[in-house]
């Protein structure tokens, strides 16, 4: 008996394989939009846990140089000698293509570091190379992950090119755990491409307390054992990031669930009748909801297996732009190939089944609910229709008033995120009465004696129950589309007015050796008249830790350009200038980063306290500057200050101003800077014009945004298949109407004006209140969100274009579906004609 | 046949040390082709100490220090001790990280009840690795990260030697009067009737003594070290599978090396002969190129060729190797001296003395005896080239 319930409830999806379409297609566009997010997150989470490790070799510590100067390889092989077999000499930098894109390089003693492997990773990573000892050998191989080797076009053997017209050693494309975007090579190699003789640091993998205190006692007093935090820190420093994403991914689940509920809203309208049979027939409620939920774990079923392989495929479409700004931002490497885990996969049939039950099994159950002969009565459905708009308004309030209770105590990321959950809700709730007010205010407008007029409007009414939830989607996908686009465009603009501030030096010099310094004594002895040096500014710094969160301390020349024009956010005084003049004349004074601020709680004119070579020295906060794209602790002190603070101070490059190029014909002043960097032993690798540097931010910046971008447009997609399965469910659900009208003598064009008119005013409403929402949205992104998840402020830049943009956009998604589902109707009519022909 | 060559030249330094593949033939490293590399000619006079140190034009060298030791309670241990050297270029290129020098080591304690090893790799140039005279003398240096080898003389002797494998912590001091025993035709070692061949000379008789800890325990010993050297560029013939090798250090103060290698297609003829007879494939008395050198006790050195040996393997036993997987190894051997009127049987101290090392080879501690069952020595034996089972 069962079984021939459940087959006369499912037999509806063998006559409508388009709804069955539709459902799956929400399904598996929720899910696995979802579940992309989800896989990476817990992919990036699997690769921050290795961060401690290299190649599959543990790093529990660094060796470092105190002064961040580098480490020779004689204190390395003593080392060795001595026994220690753990550590790795690391050497890592960054190299510019010729299109100005960064690219990461690490290399270590591959040879040495292969036999310390354990014997499962040795045969995983060397796996598939036919002769390994070519790694450790001229002329070298450079391990390039598949993706990257993708974007530069480049196939196994071939030589990547530089911007200094350098190559890079032949490409062997294979990917390595934890190398993320990053190129491996052998350290030989790396000694040559960086010109250096000396390492970055070395890893050092367990020891024992014996060896510990060995090792200790072994290094020079230059050198520091630090443990790696690298894989806390990063966990730390990404929460945010993947809460963003989290909330996008629900978001577009939500905007899913809507095609689904629309699925199900017209597969209940086709199984009115079959409901009610099987009722007359004797059927009990019970047997009945048993049927439906068994029908609802196969939706979920199958929703969950197609949403995750999905999910799965956008996962790794979307990973490689991710990994990037997860580095760009974070340093931190994620591997390149991305495995499904078992909680993913239930957590998915979890919530797809949440879903379903709310989406599917409940207005089913709904439909039960009802008397057996009055649920198909055409009054009692306008009437439902009638009352279900005034709940889902009334529902809308409690959520806003739950989102304005949280507006006032809102403190994390997650907080700000159910907010903006409840708003987007509450607005999508409140949006059906917002369309029925429309509607009669179009009815109220059109003369009374303009039939057709009157026709068109009033069959939005028809039009509504079907359209309901395609336009909440599209609510939903437009708002977040104007508000993280809003939100994109305002940090795009903050950051390049920042940038220019901030790097408004000609050029920048990454030099640590002595050579740059020496040249600028030179160039700025007294007496001499530097041909093309107008201004410098080298600034230093050291790593510490403040709050235990990794902190940089800077030492900057007060008196450079770019120290008069800092950027502040917050000063104490009357005006930046004022709290500068202060930092610039009193060592006692400090500047600290926003994040300080925002996330570390520091106030302005603070006291805070940090750990010199001297004990703890106290510093008043007198500003706090802009720091756009930094996730750490920031502080400015006076060059001096540092230097005499902290013995261990490290380079932080050198700014360089250039006179301008006088109007004969000589060289030009940069012509002459790179001359002379050049004659005192600075590679051209070593220095970076402020274009250069200026494309290369604002590419890592565009960059981060990559995957932002790519999730709005996802949604959107999502929402655009949601109002083309409304559209097509509509022209199913009325054909026999359609068949009418054309019978009665309506033209194909009265008829095109009848079903488009309402579509449009409600695209319209909907369109006009996605504006003020998402600049609600974008006002909370930047003024809250941001805030509270990165510690970096921004005046909010709202234009109008994008609104009119998404506008035309949402038109041609609009004509395009109505045209798709005008012509299946074209196709379907004369079947339909023939059948009322029949009936009659 | 060509192309198997071919792939099996392209794929040699892979083989060298991917531990995937070593099963199938890590040693052709020794099997190829010398071309570029120094030749080992017959007549060339060995120099000392010139000759102790590295030999870059050849492809491969080695340092090679075994030795049978007994504890106070007169339990046999063994040692081993062996550095490698390798230019993976004809042109070598000694200094810094872009070197073609990689330097391996294998080290292994037999204990009286277990075997343990270890091995360590180091590209040469930078001082990881190395042989040198010893810095500020004219002594001589040989070590591999902590593992050292020195002697304040050029002489190698009185020298001391210091590892560790695992958790046991090897410190040893050697000391010889004897004169070095110059293999083959005065150190000219032929390995095959195509002439490969290596220079090769020994020092059969090191007394040593020292001790082994292990967690706090220390374990005195005292006993011989065999030490043998020997570079080559193309030490293996194509056709040739690996190798016996004995080191003896006999009861009377004679010492007696033999070695035979093996011919591969000798050895499958002979393995389908013995299959169809229904013998044991394992017993290798092939026509294999078999040399050996008998020390008296006066220090006399007499070279033994093809006719001046009998060697046969009695039996042959399965043993684990890396990842549980077996091995049947000829661990019984028969050494007959007719010439010399000397028959001896060879057992191990024990079966387990696998090195499952990127080269994976049988070495360890063999015990000696007569043909009336009577001990007459101990030595080390080492097994190469034998094919993993399935």
């Amino acid at each position: 008996m069962k079984q021939a319930i459940l087959k006369a409830l499912l037999s509806h999806y063998w006559r409508h394989p388009w709804q069955a379409l539709f459902l799956l297609l929400g399904l598996t566009a929720g899910v696995g939009l979802w579940s992309a997010v989800q896989i990476i997150n817990h992919h990036a989470e699997v690769s921050y846990a290795q961060a401690d490790s290299l190649l599959g070799v543990q790093a529990n510590y660094w060796i470092r140089n105190r002064s961040e100067q580098g480490i020779a390889q004689a204190d390395y092989i003593e080392l060795r000698r001595a026994g220690f077999r753990q550590i790795f000499p690391v050497i890592e930098g960054q190299v510019i293509t010729p299109d100005g894109q960064l690219i990461s390089i690490i290399a270590t003693d591959l040879l040495a570091l292969r036999q310390s492997m354990p014997e499962e990773t040795v045969d995983q990573t060397f796996n598939g190379i036919d002769n390994w000892l070519q790694l450790v050998q001229k002329p070298y191989r450079a391990w390039v992950p598949q993706q990257l080797a993708d974007e530069f076009a480049l196939i196994q053997g071939d030589q990547l090119q530089l911007r200094d017209g350098r190559q890079l050693p032949p490409a062997l494309i294979q990917a390595q755990t934890q190398q993320g975007r990053r190129i491996f090579m052998d350290i030989s190699a790396a000694f040559t491409l960086f010109d250096t003789d000396q390492f970055n640091y070395i890893t050092v993998g367990q020891l024992t307390t014996e060896q510990f205190d060995l090792l200790t006692s072994l290094l020079p007093d230059s050198l520091a054992l630090v443990q790696n935090q690298q894989q806390l820190d990063l966990s730390e420093l990404t929460q945010s990031l993947h809460t963003h994403l989290s909330a996008m991914s629900l978001l577009s689940f939500a905007v899913g669930l809507f095609i689904v509920f629309n699925a199900v809203r017209f597969s209940l309208w086709h199984r009115r009748e079959t409901l009610m049979n099987l009722r007359l027939m004797g059927v009990s409620v019970k047997a009945l909801i048993s049927a439906i939920l068994f029908e609802t774990l196969i939706w979920s079923l199958i929703g969950t297996v197609s949403g995750v392989i999905c999910g799965l495929t956008i996962g790794n479409w979307l990973l490689p732009g991710l990994s990037q700004s997860l580095f760009n931002l974070y340093g931190a490497t994620i591997d390149a190939v991305i495995a499904l885990q078992s909680e993913t996969l239930l957590l998915a049939w979890g919530i797809t089944l949440v879903g379903l039950l709310w989406a599917l099994a409940w207005p089913m159950y709904l439909q039960l609910k009802h008397d057996v002969l009055d649920a198909n009565s055409p009054t009692l459905r306008h009437q439902a229709e009638n009352s279900s708009r005034q709940q889902l308004a009334l529902f809308s309030l409690p959520l806003l008033i739950m989102a304005f209770i949280l507006f006032q105590t809102m403190e994390t990321a997650v907080a700000g995120f159910a907010l903006l959950g409840l708003l987007l809700f509450a607005a999508a709730w409140l949006l059906p009465t917002l369309l029925a007010l429309g509607l009669k205010f179009a009815q109220a407008c059109v003369p009374k004696q303009r039939l057709i007029g009157r026709w068109m409007v009033s069959d939005g009414w028809s039009q509504m129950p079907a359209f309901r939830s395609a336009m909440m989607a599209l609510l939903l996908a437009m708002t977040a589309n104007l508000g993280v686009g809003t939100l994109v465009d305002s940090f795009r603009s903050a950051f390049i007015g920042w940038l220019e501030v901030r790097q408004n030096a000609d050029i920048y010099v990454n030099s640590s050796q002595s050579n740059i310094v020496q040249l600028l004594e030179s160039e700025q002895a007294p007496g001499k008249t530097s041909l093309w040096l107008a201004d410098s500014h080298r600034q230093i710094g050291i790593t510490t830790r403040w709050q235990d969160q990794p902190t940089l301390v800077n030492g900057a020349d007060t008196r450079a350009p770019d120290s008069l024009r800092f950027p502040l956010a917050q000063w104490l005084g009357d005006t930046p200038d004022d709290a500068l003049a202060l930092w610039r004349d009193n060592s006692n004074y400090i500047l600290a980063n926003e994040q300080l601020h925002y996330l570390g709680g520091l106030k302005l004119g603070q006291t805070i306290q940090l750990d010199t070579d001297q004990g703890p020295v106290d510093y008043q906060v007198v500003g706090f500057f802009y720091d756009y794209g930094n996730p750490k602790f920031q502080f400015y002190l006076s060059y001096e200050e540092v230097a005499k603070r902290w013995k261990y101070h490290y380079s932080r490059g050198t700014a360089l101003w250039l006179k301008p190029d006088s109007t004969s014909n000589g060289p030009s002043s940069r012509q002459q800077a790179e001359k002379s960097f050049l004659a005192n032993g600075i590679n051209r690798a070593d220095w970076i014009s402020q274009d250069e540097i200026r494309t290369l931010s604002v590419n890592i910046f565009e960059r981060t945004f990559a995957i932002t971008a790519a999730m709005n447009s996802l949604t959107l997609i999502v929402a655009a298949i949601a109002l083309l399965a409304s559209l097509l469910a509509i022209m199913q659900e009325r054909l026999p109407e359609f068949a009418q009208w054309r019978a009665l003598g309506v033209n194909t064009r009265e008829q095109f004006l009848i079903i488009c008119s309402p579509l449009l005013i409600f695209v319209v409403i909907a369109w006009l209140l996605a504006i003020p929402l998402g600049a609600v949205l974008s006002w909370l992104l930047i003024q809250k969100l941001n805030i509270v998840s990165f510690g970096w402020s921004m005046p909010m830049l709202w234009k109008m274009a994008p609104a009119w943009q998404l506008g035309g956009l949402v038109l041609v998604i609009v004509i395009v579906t109505l045209l798709l589902s005008l012509l299946q109707l074209r196709r379907r009519l004369p079947d339909a004609l023939a059948e009322l022909g029949e009936l009659s | 046949m060509k192309i198997v060559v071919t792939l099996l030249l392209l794929f040699w330094s892979s083989l060298f040390f991917s531990q995937l593949v070593v099963a199938q033939d890590v040693f052709q490293v020794l099997r190829d082709n010398d071309v570029g590399y120094a030749e080992v000619k017959r007549g060339v006079p060995l120099i000392f100490p010139q000759d102790h140190f590295p030999h870059p034009d050849y492809r491969i060298e080695w340092w090679y220090m075994t030795a049978n030791l007994k504890d106070q309670q007169g339990q046999d241990w063994g040692l081993q001790w062996t550095l490698f050297r390798q230019s993976l270029s004809p042109d070598a290129n000694l200094e810094g990280w872009d070197s073609d020098q990689i330097w391996m080591a294998h080290a292994a304690v037999t204990t009286p009840d277990k075997h343990f090893f270890a091995q360590r790799f180091s590209r040469g140039g930078i001082d990881q690795a190395g042989v040198n005279q010893l810095t500020g003398s004219n002594g001589f240096d040989a070590w591999i990260d902590d593992w050292r080898w020195q002697s304040a003389s050029d002489t190698l002797f009185p020298s001391t030697l210091e590892f560790n494998v695992g958790e046991h912590k090897v410190s040893f001091e050697l000391k010889t009067q004897d004169n070095w025993v110059l293999n083959g035709d005065d150190g000219f070692s032929q390995k095959s009737a195509q002439g490969q061949a290596s220079y090769y000379y020994s020092q059969p008789n090191i007394t040593l003594k020292g001790t082994i800890k292990t967690q706090g325990k220390t374990t005195r010993l005292s006993g011989n070290a065999w030490l043998d050297r020997e570079w080559s560029s193309q030490a293996l013939a194509q056709n040739q599978k690996g190798w016996d090798w004995f080191s003896l250090h006999l009861n009377d103060g004679s010492k007696l090396m033999v070695y035979q290698l093996r011919h591969d297609a000798e050895n499958k003829l002979e393995d389908d002969f013995r299959s169809k007879e229904g013998l044991s494939t394992n017993e290798f008395t092939a026509e294999s190129w078999i040399s050996g050198s008998w020390i008296d006790t006066t220090g006399e050195v007499t070279h033994l060729g093809k006719d001046d040996i009998k060697l046969r393997s009695i039996s042959a036993r399965q043993i684990k190797t890396k990842k549980s997987r077996l091995i049947t190894l000829p661990l019984d051997w028969s050494i007959n001296l007719p010439t010399l009127n000397r028959s001896l049987t060879i057992k191990p101290l024990y079966d387990q003395q696998w090195l499952a090392t990127s080269f994976p080879y049988w070495e360890g501690v063999v015990l000696v005896t007569d043909d009336m069952n009577q001990s007459v020595g101990n030595g080390y034996m080492e097994l190469t080239g034998y094919q993993l089972a399935n």
